[in-house]
């Protein structure tokens, strides 16, 4: 007989009473002492808590989380002690930051799409179908476009795949013959291929901060949102107090004052995309004082020394990179002397035209000081442990996406006829001025896998809602990694909260029935399955982290500590300096200001912004919330007459135009707006849709010149005051703190 | 019988040398605490509550000119309840809602509260934050709530516990089940450190027992607290101390290498 929950509690209530009749002869011991009357309901739960270690998908880092769970339910997200990316190795805890912590108000976001769902022509609206339904609806118009030799016209966008699902997806378009492209907003190619050029490198490298005396970071804003945000505040904490009597110095450059940039000792100024230049001018302090290393010092200038570099004189550039030639003086002796010293770059020092340019000439210094390789500087990743796993399948440069709105708008030189969107959003992130949006309305049938109705998803025919993050297996390769071989598990900590599936598992299964060599090329039965096949491989090369008898133990080991390292199995590339480049100068089109875009700590480029928690994080710089706010100098809010709160018209060169409240930042250098990224959604569940503006629209499609990245740092813009102005909504004011600074005096009158 | 517990005082140490104003503590104490979704309206109102909060100030970089571009600087401050031993919100409470521990908690009692906000009054340093509306979550984001924290209802007045849910259950499984004492690796190990502590990626917020003698804390605190620190290196303070409201959190000063060529302070 199985006890009901009715039933059980009416047996509980019988048992409880005869507790009380039977019980009832004398006062029982426990009633003799008297209860704090103080006790907090904190004190009487004891529910049972399961932790269940996976990997963050909020972002691309790829750190490793522990899931608490209570009856079935996600309720925190705490770093993974083991982890190796994001593992405070003094402190024996793994670190999360904002976006990490909100993952579980993604999985139970009221706005998820609960189940597939196709788009009736008639009307055209959605309705919900059964995933059988679902499926066969997309085989169907694969199967036809296959058999009409169409397979070609099929496109499949998915963002940067990492590990097995980057392979599955791969074989999945390779056997089918449609074409694979990887969407990433805030593209780090030009990094990649600075790193190639600078290092040799194909993957991106460890940054030993933690060990570093001198850091000089030009542009990249490691301790917000860049590469592996986590892992460097980690390595920060030990940059400043993690040693004994010792502190890391630590210089930003960069022409606004970042959140990073707050932290730095000293913050340089200098114009936008003139980083490059002012470490070719640093290169030549330390090559013609000698005080670099002598080998790199003769191999970075071709044998010349100094001569290589005569024309970037810190008296003659300091003008052109905007600071003074005893700044840059500085700069490069404390880089020369201060060892280990570390230099990077990336942000919006790489989103020039000269993007590679900066950035090759930045990560250059280090062979200067001989930080290449060795401990406080650069150290290498591996490749990954098992041969042909993806770190990034897929990816494309900003170009490729030009060439396609111009493939999608002129059905030339082939047409599309079918595009797959999983986990990119390039109506909301590619410029407005490039048309994508427009000319993605002539694609007969589009497919999302989003979990969210994001704007690119609105605009699709079928749709098949994927699990989270947090509901479906899956394996990463952290990218930068940190320094060793590493293979996270993400692996389903609570049953699906919705309808919906594995995209994985859905490649899978349309493969299947799709039939043919497609069914051959992909034999397994689930995603699952692939990523034990993969497991088997790492298993075999018994070594690392996890080591078992059997496979099912490994399996087991690997899940429960949230992944596989081998920390014996570094990357100890010895590259040898290159000759430094030559001097490349940015372009920009016509505007009185020069437009800063800026990844949001919290929305990132906008994927945050579904998440009420992210919404209501303050811009550490500014404390606002919710909404998007111009930056402005306060020389030039004199200037225009704005006040905070000021809408500006901002009008790019290319003709669109957005309206943002002013915030005059006493720290923005005059002429430059500097706006967050992440607003503006028309379409992101209710706390994204209709709030601020998409700073993406103003961006003209300028390319970075060698690697046709986009230059999204490289737009100048047109500033008036349109006399309306509104509040801003800021955490600061909310509270009353006269005691602690001084307060702004609010006088009140009549009229 | 009545069995003694054993005895601690709870402390948070904050190096602001190495906060980097990440937010990461925000959104791990709303995500740990149940407290209500911030939402535009709220700002607007000023009536958000971050039980922990990262303060920007603006400073000149030479104090004679003023503090704009390029004579400024930012600096950074993560604000929470300083649970005070002598705490100017306990007194004025009509309804004992407010009270100190023993452990050197300075205690919110939800059900006593009556909501007359004269704590959030008299708190000199603006943590306490009070519910002007009924909470409301969306049906599907009440799954996230946390069973070991009692969501407020409207009219109570809430602040930082400094996670008196994750010390209670350290109580309870490593007291009471295996009998052993709280320490620091030991609360770190069942992810029971205050939820802005475990997030902190830069290692700023440090929290543990003074009663411990091998804690992290003393240890801090013995290098940098003034009343303990002779040493010219010492960076503690306690934020409005001379109000002598005794606070349980000590803050370590940043290290500013450029102070001294100005004469900041002079």
């Amino acid at each position: 007989m199985g006890v009901t929950r009715r039933r059980f509690l009416t047996m509980a209530g019988v048992s409880a009473m005869g507790a009380v009749i039977f019980g009832g002869c004398r006062v029982p011991d426990r009633e003799v002492l008297i209860q704090s009357p103080a006790r907090l309901p904190e004190d009487l739960v004891t529910g049972i808590d399961n932790w269940y270690a996976s990997t963050c998908h909020q972002c691309p880092a790829g750190c490793g989380i522990l899931v608490r769970v209570m009856e079935g339910r996600a309720k925190k997200i705490e770093g993974n002690p083991d982890h190796p990316l994001n593992h405070d190795p003094v402190l024996h805890m793994s670190k999360t930051c904002a976006r990490g912590q909100a993952g579980v108000q993604l999985l139970y976001h009221p706005d998820r799409i609960q189940g597939p769902m196709r788009r009736d022509r008639a009307t055209g609206e959605l309705l919900p179908i059964s995933w059988e339904e679902a499926r066969a609806e997309l085989v169907g118009r694969l199967r036809e476009l296959r058999d009409r030799g169409a397979s070609d016209t099929v496109l499949v966008v998915t963002e940067p795949l990492r590990g097995h699902l980057g392979l599955l997806a791969r074989e999945f378009v390779k056997a089918y013959g449609g074409q694979h492209m990887a969407f990433e907003a805030l593209e780090e190619t030009v990094l990649r291929e600075a790193v190639k050029r600078v290092f040799d490198q194909d993957r991106l490298p460890d940054l030993d901060l933690a060990n570093a005396e001198y850091v000089i970071s030009f542009g990249s804003g490691f301790l917000e949102t860049w590469l592996s945000p986590v892992r460097y505040g980690v390595a920060y904490g030990h940059l400043r107090q993690g040693r004994e009597a010792k502190r890391g110095y630590f210089v930003q450059v960069e022409p606004r004052l970042s959140a990073t940039g707050a932290n730095a000792d000293d913050w340089v100024y200098v114009k936008p995309g003139m980083e490059g230049l002012l470490a070719l001018s640093m290169a030549y302090v330390i090559v013609s004082q000698g005080l670099g290393d002598q080998e790199a010092s003769r191999l970075l200038t071709r044998g010349q020394g100094a001569q290589y570099l005569a024309a970037y004189r810190p008296q003659d550039v300091a003008g052109a990179i905007g600071t003074t030639p005893e700044k840059i003086e500085e700069l490069a002796l404390d880089f020369a002397a201060k060892r280990p010293s570390l230099a990077i770059g990336g942000g919006s020092a790489a989103a020039h035209t000269n993007g590679l340019f900066n950035l090759t000439a930045i990560y250059s210094l280090n062979y200067l000081v001989g930080s290449v390789g060795q401990r406080g500087g650069i150290l290498f990743n591996p490749a990954p442990p098992v041969a042909g796993l993806p770190v990034a399948e897929g990816r494309v440069p900003f170009d490729r996406w030009q060439e396609l709105t111009g493939r999608l708008a002129s059905g030339k030189p082939r047409p599309v006829n079918l595009v797959v969107f999983r986990g990119a959003n390039p109506v909301h992130s590619l410029p407005q001025a490039l048309g994508f949006a427009d000319a993605l309305k002539n694609v007969p049938f589009i497919v999302s896998f989003s979990t969210m109705m994001d704007e690119t998803a609105a605009m699709a025919d079928l749709i098949l809602p994927e699990h989270t993050y947090l509901e479906d297996w899956g394996d990463d390769l952290p990218e930068p990694g940190p320094g060793y071989e590493v293979v996270s598990y993400q692996q389903p900590v609570v049953r699906p909260f919705h309808n919906t599936h594995s995209f994985g598992d859905e490649l899978i299964m349309v493969a299947k029935e799709l039939g043919g060599s497609l069914a051959q090329a992909m034999p397994w039965n689930s995603f699952k399955e692939v990523l034990q096949a993969g497991a088997r491989k790492l298993f075999e090369l018994n070594r690392g982290s996890v080591t078992a008898p059997d496979f099912d133990s490994f399996w087991r080991g690997v899940l429960q500590r949230g992944g596989w390292w081998d920390t014996a199995r570094r990357g100890l590339a010895r590259p040898l300096p290159k000759p430094l480049p030559v001097r490349e100068d940015p372009q920009f089109t016509a505007g009185e200001y020069h437009l800063l875009p800026f990844a949001s700590i919290s929305l990132t480029e906008g994927r945050g912004a579904a998440l009420p928690w992210l919404q209501a994080t303050p811009d550490p710089m500014t404390t606002a919330v919710w909404q998007t706010w111009a930056e402005i100098s306060l020389e030039d809010a004199r200037k225009l007459g704005v006040s905070e709160g000021d809408f500006l018209e901002i009008t790019s060169s290319n003709g669109t135009s957005l309206e943002a409240p002013a915030y005059p930042n006493p720290a923005a250098p005059p002429g430059i707006i500097a706006m967050p990224l992440g607003q503006g959604h028309s379409s992101l569940g209710r706390y994204a849709e209709n709030r601020g503006v998409n700073t993406f629209m103003l961006l003209q499609p300028a390319t970075e010149k060698e690697t046709k990245a986009l230059a999204w740092a490289a737009t100048r813009v047109t500033v008036r005051n349109t006399g309306r102005r509104s509040r801003i909504s800021k955490f600061e004011g909310s509270v009353r703190v006269e005691a602690l600074h001084e307060v702004e005096i609010v006088r009140v009158t009549k009229g | 019988m009545v069995q003694e517990r054993p005895k601690h005082k709870w402390t948070m140490v904050v190096d602001i040398d190495r906060c980097s104003g990440c937010q990461a503590c925000v959104v791990a104490c709303q995500a740990e605490n149940n407290i209500t979704i911030n939402e535009q309206r709220d700002f607007l109102q000023r009536r958000a509550k971050e039980w922990i909060r990262i303060e920007r100030y603006w400073e000149a970089i030479d104090p004679s000119k003023p503090a704009e571009f390029p004579n400024v600087k930012a600096r950074f401050i993560p604000i929470m309840c300083q649970q005070c031993d002598n705490a100017p919100c306990e007194p004025v409470c009509p309804v004992y809602a407010t009270y100190h521990n023993n452990e050197g908690l300075n205690v919110q009692v939800y059900n006593r509260c009556v909501g007359t906000r004269y704590c959030a009054n008299n708190c000199p340093y603006q943590v306490r934050f009070f519910n002007f509306w009924e909470p409301v979550w969306p049906e599907s984001l009440r799954n996230q709530l946390n069973p070991d924290v009692t969501v407020r209802s409207r009219g109570i007045m809430e602040k930082c516990t400094f996670c008196v849910q994750r010390l209670s259950r350290a109580r309870r499984t490593i007291e009471g089940r295996r009998g052993k004492r709280i320490t620091d690796e030991s609360m770190t190990e069942e992810n029971l450190m205050p939820a802005c502590v475990m997030a902190c990626p830069t290692g700023a917020l440090v929290f543990g027992d003074r009663e411990d003698p091998k804690s992290r804390v003393n240890e801090l605190l013995k290098e940098h607290d003034p009343r303990q620190a002779k040493s010219v290196a010492a960076r503690g303070y306690r934020v409005l101390e001379d109000l002598t409201t005794e606070p349980n959190v000590v803050y370590l000063k940043k290290v500013d290498p450029h102070l001294k060529k100005v004469k900041a302070h002079a």
